[in-house]
């Protein structure tokens, strides 16, 4: 047998059949850090894009964990070249990523290649992903927070209205007093609250901050005036549900998903990205009857934390992006934006107004019943210090946990976090 | 007998020259590195100007660093000695059961140290599970209220240290068995004809014979647990990574995630020297213990 | 220990061998308890009181493992970096515990406290800079990127010279007058005297790789690239009660050393004394 030949055969198909498959086919790396129940709808997108692209453009897509690991991963991989071609990014932390130098901008020319146009997008969100006029991310979707509640078990503590949505949800004393029956009729947490990570809990205490018409920057100052006061007040109300054991405490994010559908915690406070999970498990049929709603008005005036998931496309060090390669990009970001209907099934209210505007979106469920919040949404301040993983995240979420477990008084950890953010 | 030297020569560097490239490349020259980057403003890719002693100036105000420093001390405190001394006591356990029996036992101790760090993470995170952790239902059943083992600042670092210990103590468990079968049968039995107790047995010659085995179970224990970030990154997931702060975690977070480089690598060399200083330190404390017991 | 002693302390010896049972056995029972929860469904694993034995046992954990992660890639990257390091790290040790053991070259005292004085430095200090190095060569995201840093074991070169130390001189002057060239005194002679050593050292430095987690952590991004260690901590389907599904990859991850430790327990012991510098 004529070993070299075979092997030169070998070598001659392998390099040929590469050849074929580098010219029809353009693979775009993709990261996201979409670990929960829209991850599992991201995969079956993306499996989509894949089949409707087959020989021409694939996605190789990478989940990493949310927040500060996915953050760091990408400026680290940034710097040595060996970031994706595109991936997901939080609108918020996207003055921090500019002022890193990380992402490419996303020109008038892309925009117009993708059949995309400013006017398809609301106009905070399409702010939110610009920077000194230059836009560097395409949104995807907005996503607030929302309660989510268990009806069998309201009902059973007499506090369901007959509208189907939790009472109570005007003031603080009427939401407490609710929060408090479901603990008589033996619930043994009323609300489940991520109170072991400062990072999630900042949505909500953000939105109490606002529903009291209060904001973080001021100017160049962070919590100026009686700020400070509104976010001490915020802290005071958690930590009153805390030690009138109305909330699960020292909780981490996947137990606190546990606590709420094994029927252990009555409500929880969420993102609407656990929507998924709810339907999910609802059509396996190992879910109670749920709903979702806009968070309780607790101080003077309803407001709810928001943030957007967009695409961006980093800027690789030392390995300029091919225009072939650019362009499979930029038909997977509007791929993505214009089959957006589906990501609506994540909980996430799509960016892309065309959907929206559709009648099946409007028809849509839990997300029409919440979708009114929309009308009361915030932003993160548009700062290089904002963002998931930001330096203000960190610096409120290190005071958040022991506030809200009742190690620390809410006054002195604003105290502290003032002069932290002060000083940065 | 005769040798040529030069061919000898010739041949040593041969042998010797594989390790000696990877050694050049993948230690001598990251630490050479790792001292001139200290100097530096780099970031964690790419070059920085020289800023003198500036990174190591700063951290002297930097409470994060502070904060580093103890908590390593403190893990360092609650694992060493414990640890061996636990081992110590295991193994005395272990040796005086025979065959399959001892076989078995010394098994279920010595799982623990072959799993991966992430398995034994996985693992006591649900053990010790704030809401579902079967711990929990044993404190519940005793009456006592539930510690957020994980969660809290007072209790995080004990905790890890107990599952380090748990983790890492087959090793020092094994090194120990190994020195209390080298000890003669004889020397007890000539103690048992003293009539003497079985605690004066064990001062007199078990602990005395054992000492080089202890004190080098406390030496690889120590350089061991200075190294600490595994288990303290994964067991911070998903709850206050800065309180829990320890110097490679803060070398980590600095290069990693703040992409510092210069800064980190000050920490680094901090690290680096105190690691080498307290080694060199506890061998001629031992070598001491050792002549004075002499 | 001695069997007068015992004949004399046998109540107390009772308890102690009581006691060190016991002990043992709750020791373990975390072990156990992960590997039964991963065999329960969602709602059987957080019922609020203890379940030693799953009501109805189930391998839906695992086939949700096996199908929704990559842990087989995972598996495939962990034996492959594990075999590449222990076989490299052995072969350039073995030539150069060799080296400084039998042959007398400028520089081999310094070579020797150089190795011994290495035991003692801190890798893990070194993490900016390898993976500055590691970068810079474009390794990163790759099985020798994750290798490289983790060829170096002095320990590994202390045991094998003195090792070869004890080998009877009469062996390799009867070699050399034989005309053996030192290559093949080493392999012909070292390296078969000592098997029982190359196999202890090769098991203890694969359980070291195999259990790696903060350099393959840091130097790679990529899911098809992760070693199974980092995977399983890297890669989370939160998706509602997940508890089971994690411990459920725990177990796989885990399974592998540990059937190999079961199955070669005594081997595996006598290695890892051997690593720490003691003939058991």
């Amino acid at each position: 047998m004529n070993f070299r030949r075979i092997m030169a055969i070998a070598v001659v198909a392998a390099g040929g059949f590469w050849a074929v498959a580098a010219q029809a086919e353009e693979t775009v790396m993709w990261w996201d850090f979409l670990g929960g129940g829209d991850g599992v709808r991201m995969k079956q997108m993306i499996a989509d894009f894949n089949t409707a692209h087959a020989g021409k453009i694939k996605i190789d897509a990478t989940t990493l964990e949310w927040g500060t690991p996915f953050y760091a991963k990408v400026q680290t991989s940034v710097a040595v070249g060996e970031a994706p071609d595109v991936m997901t990014y939080h609108a918020s932390r996207i003055p921090l990523a500019v002022s890193q130098d990380i992402l490419e901008e996303i020109t008038p020319d892309d925009m117009s290649k993708m059949g995309l146009s400013a006017s398809d997008f609301a106009q905070t969100t399409m702010g939110a992903v610009t920077v000194d006029g230059k836009q560097y991310a395409v949104p995807l979707d907005t996503h607030p927070i929302v309660l989510y509640y268990n009806r069998v078990l309201l009902k059973k503590a007499g506090v369901l209205g007959d509208d189907g949505r939790p009472m109570g949800m005007k003031n603080k004393e009427e939401f407490t007093a609710t929060l408090q029956k479901l603990k008589d009729a033996g619930v043994e947490f009323p609300l489940g609250s991520v109170t072991a990570d400062g990072n999630f809990m900042y949505r909500t205490i953000y939105s109490l901050v606002c529903q009291q018409g209060g904001e973080l920057l001021t100017g160049n100052e962070f919590l100026a005036g009686d700020n400070g006061k509104k976010l001490a007040n915020a802290l005071a109300v958690l930590q009153g549900w805390t030690k009138a054991g109305l909330q699960s405490t020292y909780t981490d994010y996947p137990a606190t998903v546990a606590l709420f559908t094994s029927g252990k915690a009555a409500m929880m406070i969420n993102g609407v990205w656990e929507v998924p999970t709810m339907t999910d498990l609802a059509k396996q049929g190992k879910l109670f009857d749920w709903g979702a709603v806009e968070i309780p008005v607790i101080f003077d005036k309803p407001c709810t934390y928001a943030d957007s998931h967009s695409f961006a496309i980093p800027k690789n060090k030392g390995k300029e992006i091919s225009p072939e390669k650019r362009a499979a990009v930029l038909e997977v970001i509007s791929w993505m934006d214009k089959h957006s209907l589906f990501w609506a099934t994540a909980g996430h209210i799509p960016a892309y107004k065309p959907v929206t505007e559709t009648a099946e979106y409007k028809a849509m469920q839990p997300n029409a019943t919440y979708s009114p919040l929309t009308a009361n949404m915030i932003f993160d301040p548009k700062s290089p210090k904002a963002g998931v993983a930001g330096p203000i995240f960190d610096i409120m979420s290190n005071y958040f946990v022991p506030t809200l477990n009742g190690e620390m008084d809410p006054g002195e950890a604003v105290k502290s976090i003032k002069e932290e953010l002060n000083s940065m | 007998m005769l040798r040529n030297s030069r061919t000898e020569r010739l041949v040593a560097l041969v042998l010797v020259a594989p390790f000696l490239a990877i050694y050049l490349l993948a230690f001598v020259y990251p630490t050479v590195q790792m001292f001139r980057i200290s100097f530096t403003d780099a970031p964690l890719i790419g070059a920085g100007q020289w800023v003198g002693l500036d990174n190591y100036l700063r951290l002297d105000n930097d409470p994060m660093f502070r904060r580093a420093v103890w908590n390593t001390a403190y893990f360092v405190l609650m694992t060493v000695i414990p640890g061996t001394l636990i081992a110590l006591l295991i193994a005395l356990g272990v040796s005086r059961l025979k065959g399959r029996f001892q076989a078995t036992v010394l098994a279920l101790f010595f799982l623990p140290y072959i799993l991966p760090v992430s398995v034994v993470y996985l693992i006591w995170d649900w053990t010790l599970n704030f809401q579902f952790g079967i711990a929990m239902h044993v404190l519940d059943w005793l009456g006592i209220p539930r510690v957020p083992v994980f969660k809290s600042r007072a209790w995080f670092l004990p905790a890890v240290a107990g599952v380090t210990i748990w983790w890492t103590a087959g090793f020092s468990i094994l090194l120990f068995l190994a020195g209390l079968r080298s000890i003669p049968v004889e020397i007890y039995e000539a103690a048992a004809l003293d009539n003497s107790t079985r605690w004066t047995t064990f001062r007199r010659i078990t602990w005395p014979l054992l000492w080089p085995i202890t004190s080098l179970v406390l030496t690889i224990q120590l350089i061991l647990q200075l190294k600490i970030f595994d288990q303290v990154y994964l067991f911070s997931i998903g709850g206050r990574p800065n309180d829990n702060m320890v110097l490679v975690y803060y070398v980590f977070q600095k290069a990693f995630q703040q992409n510092q480089g210069g800064r980190a690598a000050a920490v680094a060399v901090t690290l680096f020297v105190l690691v080498v200083v307290v080694s060199v330190l506890q061998f001629q404390l031992l070598r001491l213990a050792e002549r004075r017991r002499r | 220990m001695n069997a007068m002693a015992a004949q004399r302390w046998t109540f107390w010896g009772g308890i102690i061998t009581a006691l060190t049972l016991v002990w043992a056995i709750l020791w373990a029972f975390p072990l156990y308890w992960g590997v039964i929860s991963s065999l329960k469904p969602d709602d059987e694993v957080i019922r609020p009181y203890i379940e030693l034995w799953p009501e109805t046992p189930t391998l839906e954990n695992y086939i949700s493992a096996v199908t929704t992660t990559q842990i087989g890639t995972w598996y495939v990257n962990s034996v492959a970096v594990a075999i590449g390091v222990t076989v490299i790290t052995i072969f350039i040790s073995m030539l150069c515990g060799y080296a400084i053991s039998q042959l007398r070259f400028p520089g081999r005292i310094a070579l020797w406290w150089l190795i011994l004085a290495s035991f003692m430095v801190p890798t893990s200090a070194l993490i900016i800079n390898h993976f500055v190095l590691v970068a810079n060569l474009g390794l990163l995201n790759s099985w020798a990127g994750i290798m490289l840093p983790q060829l170096i074991h002095p320990v590994i070169i202390i045991v094998y010279k003195q090792f070869f130390d004890q080998v009877p001189k009469d062996f390799r002057e009867a070699a050399v007058m034989d005309n053996a060239s030192e290559f093949g005194i080493l392999f012909k002679i070292y390296v078969p005297m000592n098997w029982g050593v190359t196999t202890a050292l090769s098991i203890v430095c694969f359980i070291w790789t195999w259990n790696a987690f903060l350099w393959p952590f840091l130097s790679v991004t990529r899911t098809e690239m992760m070693t199974i260690t980092v995977g399983i901590t890297q890669v989370n389907d939160a998706f509602g009660v997940y508890y089971a599904r994690q411990l459920s990859a725990a177990v796989l991850a885990g399974l592998p050393v540990a059937l190999a430790y079961l199955f070669f327990q005594r081997r595996v012991t006598e290695a890892i004394t051997l690593s720490a510098g003691i003939k058991g």
